[in-house]
């Protein structure tokens, strides 16, 4: 049938025939153009379809799991299958996909392919039947099936080349349709995804006063972060701090996160020991948390009075500690991450800032990759700060997260970082 | 990445070659998660590992969390030097059981 063009499928067919069924393929591929919802169009179609080619039922089946099973998705006619399921290889419609020809059967009970079954549940006498494929993009997708003549007359030549230019019609039609459910889908997904990140952002502390001595700055990789920092000034002045990294990334990440972050803010109101802290936020992630993942972070307290800063840092990257006299000075982690062994104890450091500025970041800064696709690493990163040392705290950090986040760099993971700096007269 | 595996002393050797990130680790978990499925203790040989990231690491962590509740034994052989500086950076490296190699641990299992 490949050679066979659009003159040739009409050749046999009388003029006001002809006429008739350039009509009706039209009206049918406009109503396919016009319409993105795929059950009505194809609703409309098979019971046009077998009003038109005077059959006494009709039915269009698709391929599904991974191409192994038939699935009937319209019908029309005395029996109802919509939904019936069919191996790929079972029945003339199944012969059809296989082939990818029309079939035309005339007499069913001399054809060995014919599947019986279903006459067989239904009560259905099926005598003839006319089957071409749906394809699309060189790609069969299912089939079109028309069953019986009325009257007890046969399918014709006419009526076979008149389903398989229609079945190409209806093959783009569903094609198009699929495409526009999962633009749907994917749009929705977005939308979710917007609003989890705002959901998410509502996590993080508000940016409005740029001379606390705590500042930061978060950029997702993704729409929702698995990344997140807090810091808050308690009643008694002292002011609590984290900055952490979920395992994994995405929206299960993000989930962790909120209960981490919400459990840690709950309980730095009441607790004095940021390794106390930390071990009880860590027995309860423990408890639920699964396929693995886990929190690394770095977590304390900050009594500007005292100039005091007493933290714990669990397996997160070392926080990088720049002096007043220009030298830097990391603080490696004393634990392994949250989420992992119920019963971890946390140590705490203590240390003075005297001046100093503490800079906590997670790896998507150190890893972040610049324009000859190199690592920044922390010698990066303290080249970043030197070349920012003159600007106030905020300022500085926005210029840095600037530097690492360029646009049109790509951007693997995460980039967080956080600023504690305070002078004596704050 | 490359996963391949064998049985010895008792366990299942697991042998990953490569980068451990991302894009292979949904295959990593399964490979580990399906060992342990099969009441198999399990050794995962790290010394040809180039690269891990977190995700990776997630799968250990889960790989030894689940043979923990199944009462089974965990252990990383031949860490290579890129995989131990992640552990050692998260102080993991107190966490995971780690031989030197298959004897290694099968010496000290008696």
């Amino acid at each position: 049938m490949k050679h066979e063009n659009v003159y040739s499928l009409f050749e046999n067919v009388t003029e006001l025939t002809l006429e008739k069924q350039l009509a009706l393929l039209a009206d049918i591929s406009q109503r396919f153009a016009s319409s993105l919802n795929i059950t009505e169009t194809l609703h409309n179609t098979i019971q046009q379809l077998l009003v038109y080619m005077d059959a006494e039922a009709a039915s269009i089946f698709l391929l599904e799991n991974g191409d192994t099973e038939l699935v009937c998705k319209e019908c029309a006619g005395p029996v109802y299958i919509k939904g019936l399921r069919l191996q790929a290889s079972h029945g003339i419609v199944g012969k059809t996909v296989k082939t990818r020809t029309c079939q035309m059967v005339r007499d069913v009970s001399k054809d060995p392919d014919f599947y019986h079954s279903v006459d067989v549940d239904t009560g259905f006498n099926t005598r003839s039947i006319l089957c071409a494929p749906l394809i699309v993009q060189g790609e069969c997708i299912g089939a079109i099936e028309l069953i019986n003549k009325k009257g007890g007359e046969l399918f014709e030549d006419r009526d076979r080349h008149f389903l398989m230019a229609l079945a190409s019609a209806a093959a783009l039609a569903i094609h198009i349709a699929e495409m526009a459910v999962a633009l749907v889908e994917q749009e929705r997904m977005r939308k979710e995804l917007e609003l989890a990140r705002e959901i998410q952002l509502n996590l993080l502390p508000a940016a409005d006063d740029t001379q606390f001595p705590v500042q930061g700055l978060n950029v997702p990789a993704l729409e929702v972060s698995g990344d997140f920092y807090d810091f808050f000034r308690r009643d008694d002045g002292l002011i609590y701090f984290n900055l952490a990294d979920v395992s994994g990334k995405g929206m299960n990440a993000a989930m962790l996160m909120a209960k981490a972050s919400s459990l840690l803010h709950h309980l730095a109101k009441k607790m004095d020991d940021p390794g106390e802290l930390l071990a009880r936020v860590n027995d309860e992630i423990c408890e639920t948390v699964s396929h693995g993942m886990f929190i690394t972070i770095v977590s304390g307290f900050i009594d500007v009075n005292q100039d005091t800063i007493r933290f714990t840092n669990a397996g997160h990257q070392p926080p990088l500690l720049h002096h007043r006299n220009g030298d830097f000075e990391e603080f490696p982690a004393n634990a392994p991450p949250m989420g992992i062994l119920p019963g971890t104890e946390f140590p705490v450091t203590t240390i003075p800032l005297h001046h100093g500025s503490l800079y906590i970041f997670t790896d998507g800064v150190t890893e972040s990759l610049g324009a000859n696709d190199e690592t920044l690493d922390v010698a990066g990163l303290i080249r970043l700060i030197r070349a920012n040392s003159r600007q106030t705290s905020c300022k500085r950090l926005k210029n840095i997260v600037a530097e690492i986040h360029k646009p049109g760099i790509s951007q693997h993971d995460d980039i967080t970082m956080m600023l504690i700096e305070y002078r004596p007269d704050e | 990445m490359n996963i391949q595996s064998r049985e010895e002393g008792g366990y299942a050797i697991v042998e990953f070659d490569g980068d451990v990130d991302l894009s292979c680790s949904p295959e990593v978990r399964k490979f580990l998660l399906r060992c342990l499925a099969e009441k198999q203790n399990l050794l995962v040989d790290l010394s040809k590992v180039s690269y891990i990231d977190s995700s990776g690491v997630a799968c250990l962590v889960e790989g030894y969390q689940t043979a923990k509740n199944k009462k089974l034994k965990f252990g990383l052989i031949g860490v290579s030097e890129a995989a131990m500086s992640v552990l050692h950076l998260a102080r993991l490296d107190k966490v995971f059981p780690i031989h030197a190699s298959v004897a290694a641990c099968l010496q000290k299992d008696g």
